[in-house]
Parts: C-alpha cells; sequence; structure tokens
C-alpha cells in the first residue's frame, strides 16, 4: 500500500514540466471557463446544454495551437476526450429517457455508466503515466496468507460490483423465463428473481475468493469466528437476513402480498436484505419493516391461498320495517356494486335490536383487498339510495322522556297513557 | 443552533448559492495552486521517471517489479548522498511493446526522463525520435569497449544510449537430478539418453548459442556481411541445423515454443537443464533454492557456446524538463561510475557491469565465473550482433524456419539452403 502511494505521490513531478503544466491548466481554465459561463448565461442564445460543445471545440482549437508550436497535446487531447465523453454521457441519458422508465434510466446512468466510465478514465489517465501492468502487480499486503495485489483487489472490487449491480436483469429475465415454462404466479416470479440475485451474489463472492486465491481452510475458520461475532454484536442484522431468506422460502412474504399492519392493509413492495418495503394505501406511505418482525410475531394476511377478502358494512333500519324486506333490499343493493363479486353472493343478516333501529350487517366478497375501503365507500353510498327510493327509514337516536310519579308504586308506563 | 442556520439559509438562498460560489472559488484556487506549485508548503518532489523493458523471457510481475526495486535500491541510496531527496519511479513495458507506449507518453509531455533497455531497442527509439541520443564526452567513452559503443553508434556518430549492465546466458541446472551439468553438446544428448529431461526454447535468440559450439558462427557472420560462403561454411551451419533437428528427435529433449514457458517448467522441476538468461535467476532461485546450479553454456567441436548476451543501455527520454534532463544524464553518469558497477555486480550477482574497467570477482561465485566466461564467449559473435538488429525481418523468417526444422517439416538440409539463402538478401 505504502508504495502504491508513494508511486501515486511521484506523479506530481511531472509538474515540473511546462508541456504539461500547459496543457493542464488549458484544461482546467475551459472547463472552469464553461462551468462560469453556463451558470451566468454568458452567451444567451446558447441553450445550457450548448456550452460543453463551445469549451470542447475552444479545448481542440487550443490543442490545433500547440500542435503547431510542436508541443505535446496528448494530455489535453485526452482530457477534452474524456469531457466529451462525460457530455454524451449526459446526452445518452436524455436520449434513454425516451424508452426507459425514469428509475431504470436514472440506475443504468448512476450506477453502471458513470462508474464505469470514471474507472475507464482514471485508468486512461494512468496509462499516461506509468504502467498499468506495473500498478496491477504492486503488492498490498498479505489476506490469509494469501498476496493480494491492486490488480487482484481492482478485478474484485469491479466484479463484485458489476454482481451486485448487474445481476438484477439476468435474474429477472431467468425468472420470467421460468415463469413463463411453469406457470408460476407472478409474486413466485418476483420470488424466484430475488433469490437468483442472492445465489448469483453469493456465487460471485465466492468465484472473487477463489480468484484471489484465498485459502479455504482460514476462511472456514473465519467463518467460525464470526459465527460467534454474530451471536453478540450484529445478531439483528442477520436475524433480519436469514428472517428474509426464510419468508421468501416459506412464501409467506412476497413482494405483492398485502398484509395487515396496524388495521391498515399494506402491500408487499420488496422484501430486503434487511427489511421489508411495505406500501400503505391510506396515505401512500412506504414502510420499512425489519424482515424478523414478520419472522417472529403474528400477522394477517389475506393473499396467502387467495386474494378475495370478505368485507361487511353496518347499517340500522327502523322498527316498523319487515326485517326481511331489508335483507333482500341489502343483498339486492350489494349485487349492483361493480367491485363487490357476485360469487360468493352478498350476505345480509340481522345482527340486533338496537335502542332505535334494528342492526343489519351486509357482508361481500371483494377483489382486491387494497381495494376494501373504497369498496365499502360504494356499498355504503347504494345501501343509501336503495333505503331512500324503498322509503326505509335509518332512524335517528330518539329518547322518550316523562316526568316521574312520586312515590313509584303510583307511577303509571307511559303506554297506559295511549 | 443548526435549525437556526438552516432557516436562515432557507430565508436567503442566495446565501446558498454564495457558499456553493465561494466553495467553487476555492476549488479553483486550490486547483491553480496545485498546478503551479506556488503554495508556500508545497514543493514538487524530484522524482526520476524510469521505464524498463523486459525483455520475453521475463514476465512483469510482482517478483521482477522487486528485482527491479532492489537494483534502484543498490543505486538510490549512493545517488541521494550527492543527488538528495531525489526520488525513482519506474514502469516496466514488455521491450516489444516500449515503442508505442513511449510514442503514446512522448506526445502528452509525460514520457519518463531514462529508459533502461536494450542497446537495440534504444536505436530504434532514436531512429523513431521516442528517446534522445546521448551526449558522450571522451572521459565517458573511454570506460566502455569500443565494440559495445560501436553497437550503440547511430549512423551520424550519435549514441543511442549509455551502456550499464549487461545481461548474461548461462545454462541453469538442477543439481539434485542432475549433479554434473553437460559441458558439451554430446553430453547434453547422453544426459537425455540417461533420462534427464532437457529444455530448449525455439526462439533464435535463445537457442543460438548452439551455433557457436557446432562451429556455425562464422558462416552465419559472413553469409550475413554478404561475403561468398565456402564448402566448409556451408557444411558448418548444414551440420547446426542437423544438431538441432537431431535434438529435437531425442525423447527427453523437449523444445519449447517460448523461452518463457521453459523457464516455468524448469522452475516447476520437470526439467533438469536449460539455457537460462542471468535475469531469471532470482525467480530460479526462489522456487528450487539451493537445487539449483549455474554454468557454462556446452560447448562442442566447434568451440565454446556463442550466447547472446544483452548490452541494458540508458537512453535519454524526450519530454524531460531542464531539471529533469540533468538529474537523467547525473545518475547515468553515476551508474557507470567503477564503485556503482562493482555494487551492482556484487549486490544482484546476475549482472554483469558494462565498464570495462571493473574485474568481475569471479572467484567469489560460481554464478558470476559462468556469466564472465558467457560474456567473454559472446566476443565471437560481436560483430554479428553488430550486423543484425532485432527488428531485421529476415531474423523473423529464419525464425520461422527453425521452428519448421525443429518440428520436422524440412529437412536440415533445406533449411540450411533456405537459411543461407535468407541471409544472403538484404534487408
Amino acid at each position: 500500500m505504502r508504495q502504491l502511494l508513494l508511486e501515486i505521490f511521484g506523479w506530481l513531478g511531472y509538474l515540473e514540466r511546462p508541456a504539461v503544466v500547459v496543457q493542464l491548466s488549458l484544461v482546467v481554465a475551459l472547463m472552469l471557463g464553461t462551468r462560469t459561463a453556463r451558470r451566468r448565461r454568458l452567451l444567451p442564445p446558447l441553450p445550457v446544454a450548448g456550452y460543453p460543445p463551445v469549451g470542447l471545440g475552444l479545448l481542440a482549437l487550443s490543442a490545433g495551437l500547440l500542435g503547431l508550436l510542436r508541443q505535446p497535446t496528448g494530455l489535453l487531447l485526452l482530457l477534452g476526450g474524456l469531457w466529451l465523453g462525460w457530455y454524451a454521457l449526459h446526452l445518452l441519458h436524455q436520449l434513454l429517457r425516451l424508452w426507459l422508465p425514469a428509475q431504470a434510466n436514472h440506475q443504468l446512468e448512476s450506477r453502471l455508466l458513470r462508474p464505469a466510465y470514471l474507472v475507464i478514465a482514471v485508468m486512461a489517465l494512468v496509462s499516461e503515466v506509468d504502467s498499468l501492468n506495473d500498478l496491477a502487480v504492486a503488492p498490498l499486503g498479505e489476506l490469509f496468507g494469501t498476496q493480494i495485489s491492486a490488480g487482484k483487489l481492482f478485478q474484485a472490487a469491479v466484479v463484485i460490483y458489476v454482481v451486485l449491480v448487474g445481476c438484477g436483469p439476468p435474474a429477472a429475465g431467468l425468472a420470467w423465463l421460468v415463469q413463463r415454462a411453469m406457470g408460476m404466479s407472478e409474486w413466485s416470479r418476483k420470488a424466484m428473481e430475488l433469490m437468483l440475485r442472492y445465489a448469483v451474489v453469493g456465487l460471485g463472492l465466492v468465484a472473487v475468493a477463489v480468484h484471489l486465491g484465498l485459502n479455504t481452510t482460514a476462511l472456514i475458520a473465519v467463518a467460525g469466528g464470526l459465527s460467534v461475532g454474530l451471536g453478540f454484536g450484529i445478531k439483528e442484522v442477520f436475524s433480519n437476513f436469514v428472517s428474509g431468506l426464510w419468508l421468501l422460502f416459506e412464501g409467506s412474504v412476497r413482494p405483492g402480498e398485502v398484509l395487515m399492519l396496524d388495521g391498515d392493509p399494506c402491500e408487499v413492495r420488496k422484501l430486503g436484505l434487511r427489511a421489508t418495503l411495505l406500501w400503505r394505501d391510506r396515505d401512500n406511505a412506504e414502510l420499512l419493516v425489519p424482515n424478523q418482525t414478520f419472522f417472529t410475531e403474528a400477522a394477517t394476511t389475506y393473499t396467502a391461498s387467495d386474494r378475495m377478502r370478505r368485507s361487511q358494512v353496518s347499517v340500522g333500519a327502523a322498527y316498523h320495517h319487515n326485517p326481511a324486506d331489508v335483507i333482500a333490499l341489502l343483498e339486492a343493493t350489494a349485487r349492483q356494486v361493480p367491485r363487490v363479486l357476485p360469487d360468493p353472493a352478498p350476505k345480509a343478516l340481522l345482527l340486533s335490536y338496537g335502542d332505535f333501529a334494528i342492526n343489519y350487517a351486509l357482508r361481500f366478497w371483494i377483489a382486491n383487498p387494497m381495494d376494501n375501503v373504497g369498496i365499502c365507500s360504494e356499498v355504503n353510498q347504494a345501501i343509501w339510495h336503495a333505503f331512500k327510493d324503498n322509503n326505509i327509514e335509518i332512524p335517528f337516536p330518539q329518547q322518550v322522556e316523562y316526568s316521574m310519579v312520586w312515590p313509584p308504586e303510583q307511577h303509571r308506563p307511559n303506554t297506559e297513557h295511549h | 443552533m443548526m435549525s437556526a442556520l438552516h432557516a436562515a439559509m432557507a430565508k436567503h438562498p442566495e446565501s446558498r448559492s454564495t457558499h456553493k460560489r465561494r466553495r467553487f472559488v476555492f476549488l479553483s484556487a486550490a486547483c491553480a495552486l496545485g498546478l503551479t506549485g506556488c503554495a508556500g508548503g508545497f514543493a514538487i518532489p524530484n522524482v526520476l521517471y524510469l521505464a524498463i523493458g523486459a525483455n520475453s523471457d521475463q514476465t512483469i510481475d510482482a517478483e521482477l517489479i522487486e528485482g527491479i526495486n532492489n537494483l534502484l535500491k543498490l543505486l538510490e541510496s549512493g545517488f541521494r548522498q550527492i543527488y538528495p531527496s531525489t526520488r525513482f519511479q519506474f514502469a516496466a513495458y514488455p521491450e516489444t511493446g516500449i515503442k508505442p507506449a513511449m510514442a503514446r507518453r512522448n506526445r502528452a509531455g509525460l514520457g519518463p526522463d531514462l529508459l533502461l533497455i536494450n542497446g537495440d531497442t534504444a536505436k530504434q527509439l532514436v531512429n523513431a525520435g521516442l528517446v534522445d541520443p546521448f551526449p558522450l564526452t571522451p572521459a565517458l567513452a573511454n570506460l566502455f569497449n569500443p565494440g559495445d559503443l560501436g553497437r550503440l553508434r547511430l549512423p551520424d556518430g550519435d549514441l543511442a544510449g549509455l551502456p550499464v549492465i549487461i545481461h548474461s546466458q548461462v545454462a541453469c541446472f538442477n543439481r539434485k537430478r542432475l549433479p554434473t551439468p553437460p559441458s558439451t553438446l554430446q553430453e547434453l544428448l547422453d544426459a537425455s539418453a540417461k533420462g534427464h529431461n532437457i529444455g530448449l526454447s525455439v526462439e533464435l535468440s535463445t537457442l543460438f548459442w548452439t551455433a557457436g559450439s557446432v562451429g556455425a558462427t562464422d558462416a552465419w557472420l559472413r553469409v550475413v556481411q554478404g561475403k561468398r560462403l565456402s564448402r566448409e561454411n556451408v557444411n558448418s551451419i548444414k551440420n547446426w541445423t542437423a544438431w538441432l533437428q537431431d535434438a529435437s528427435d531425442q525423447q527427453r529433449i523437449t523444445f519449447y515454443s517460448n523461452q518463457a514457458s521453459a523457464l516455468t517448467e524448469f522452475s516447476n522441476g520437470r526439467l533438469d537443464w536449460i539455457s537460462c538468461s542471468s535475469t531469471n535467476l532470482p525467480r530460479l532461485r526462489k522456487s528450487l533454492g539451493a537445487s539449483l546450479g549455474v554454468s557454462n553454456l556446452p560447448s562442442g567441436p566447434g568451440g565454446s557456446a556463442s550466447p547472446v548476451n544483452r548490452l541494458r543501455v540508458l537512453a535519454l527520454g524526450h519530454s524531460s524538463s531542464r531539471q529533469g534532463r540533468d538529474r537523467a544524464l547525473a545518475f547515468s553518469r553515476f551508474s557507470v561510475n567503477p564503485l556503482v558497477q562493482r555494487s551492482i555486480t556484487l549486490g544482484s550477482q546476475i549482472l554483469l557491469p558494462a565498464n570495462r574497467f571493473v574485474k568481475v570477482p569471479v572467484q567469489s561465485s560460481v554464478t558470476l565465473q559462468a556469466m564472465s566466461d558467457s560474456q567473454e564467449a559472446s566476443l565471437r559473435t560481436a560483430e554479428l550482433a553488430n550486423l543484425l538488429h532485432v527488428d531485421d525481418p529476415r531474423l523473423d523468417r529464419a525464425q520461422n524456419l527453425i521452428t519448421q526444422l525443429v518440428f520436422g517439416e524440412i529437412s536440415p538440409q533445406g533449411a540450411a539452403t533456405a537459411l543461407i539463402a535468407l541471409m544472403e538478401a538484404k534487408p
């Protein structure tokens, strides 16, 4: 490591060369000038995206002038090329917005294209001042008895990064193929995709360890030591990870499932390594719940075997209506609401005799548990209209006041006055 | 406190942009200072940038880098006593690919100050305008063999580089499996007949030592000089090609496509004897330990072997600053100083000094003895080396003929005739 740092520090010595300083100064000046001009809109007719090409044009002109003076221009052109490439990435991002969803486009750019470009740019710059092969074999130290060189570490880091970032689309593609071949449900496909990603990441890590030539015996010993550490230090993290894997295999908490959380139905959006991301319809909130919550606590789900939910609304009708008529009307009303399932058929029940009304319950089935509140609202509205059309009264609370006769033995009930 | 600050910033959005602008100005100023080196405490390090060419039998890996580091350490401490605070930074390139690498670095003004490369490569680079001729003073010229300097002279009399060290070709053998190394070609064949595994490379430069043992070097010289060959000369070349095919027919003699493969096999203990370069010795010592033996290459009916030794020179880079050029010249002169040359030889045990006044203490080491003998024997082919350069297109075709010969595609007679015809034709 020390050797590598000394090597990097040694590159400063190139600043002793006037040709290098001139090239670097030109690039820095043009980049800063372009940035300032863009921010202050010094060239009003030019759109914001038009400033970098002007800067690049001036850079090419400077290179031409230096060339005429028989001065080195390689560094200037290289840095200009890198600047042009960065600008091209910006244009590519704009272009990809036409075909890719915004999030996918952003992820592609920020996680793959720009990091890859930066790595290539750094390597191109380093190869101007040094031999990449030389730097690659620079020893950084020992890991489990294996000599680790800068090149090996760099390759390992790149492989791990690519596996972590890039395994998503292939895993999704394979899961889609399996879904088509086996006729799996959408939620099983998502679960399989996640498991494939974990498998690829796991295999990638093992491959990197093998590539580095790490001693497997030492790795096993470390794993043994780590297990003790897990028991004390990062128990929660590991517990959440294992819970997540278990829930995936079990299939009880898969993306798309609907769970009740604090009385609200929530849809599982993503089962992560540590936590599960849930979406709550009520306020469009996204909730991060540690995986072990679902592993250790009881949870209500509406989607374990099917996605239907039996819902219910309550209503009171006046005493003078025939309960059989009310029940028939309630059932007929529920059947007319579009999002109420016809089968199983809606069922109305006389629940109890209240203080001022007979209490009925209307039970019906819906296809999507997340729509419960909306459908209940629709059913309640339909009942109001149906009761109005059929002159069925929803009574207000009623109280009858009368004077008490003293002593109580002389008191007669009100009915006797009628 | 923080919330008050945030509130203040929210009230005055321009303060945020002002903050950004200040940061931007600060970064710009830091860049400018960094570029010009004007900051009070910052001083541009005195770095001598070196590019080192690795020959085809050398793999650029951690061991080679360590070897170069060790060599530089032998020089660094002494040089720093005269020129304090000088640091060395080197980059190793395959000798075959050094030309495009230097062209690229020079185009950016980032070329090395000095190159440690083969004499032939230095001439190629000077001709391509990638390194500058070395300014040779009479006192400096007096330190070297006129023959060595002659090989480095350009048509206009300039010197492509300053000779500094010599890599010798010797024989390496596994003491555990072959206690006594073969001293003649016949003993080499006998050793293989007795079950010892011998490795040879089909690369012409590493196989040419056999021409001396068979007695074909004079014929080679005459044909390259464009002189008419006598019947005896032709026969000597035929004898050489016949010996090569005879050797390839032996069950225990293996010809490898390159020297690096032969070295790997020998290093892994699967071969008992190979020809090797002195630069390979540290790596072989590491893998074979005390089992590694070093001896002279086998002689033969034609006399001693004709090893191809490599004269390594220091060539001046084209992109140096004035101070960098001064450092490069000072280091070059320092490197050929007799005391330094002797310490390099003794310290490394794998290099011979280019300075002719430095006596190699051959009594102290069998390896140094073999290397010294190799250097003496190579003088037989010095004139040939002057005439044949690595970029000579005839060498590629000759290499092709040798490969065909070794693998039995053409007869020794046919190969000899084709080689003579090839060498007689001027490139």
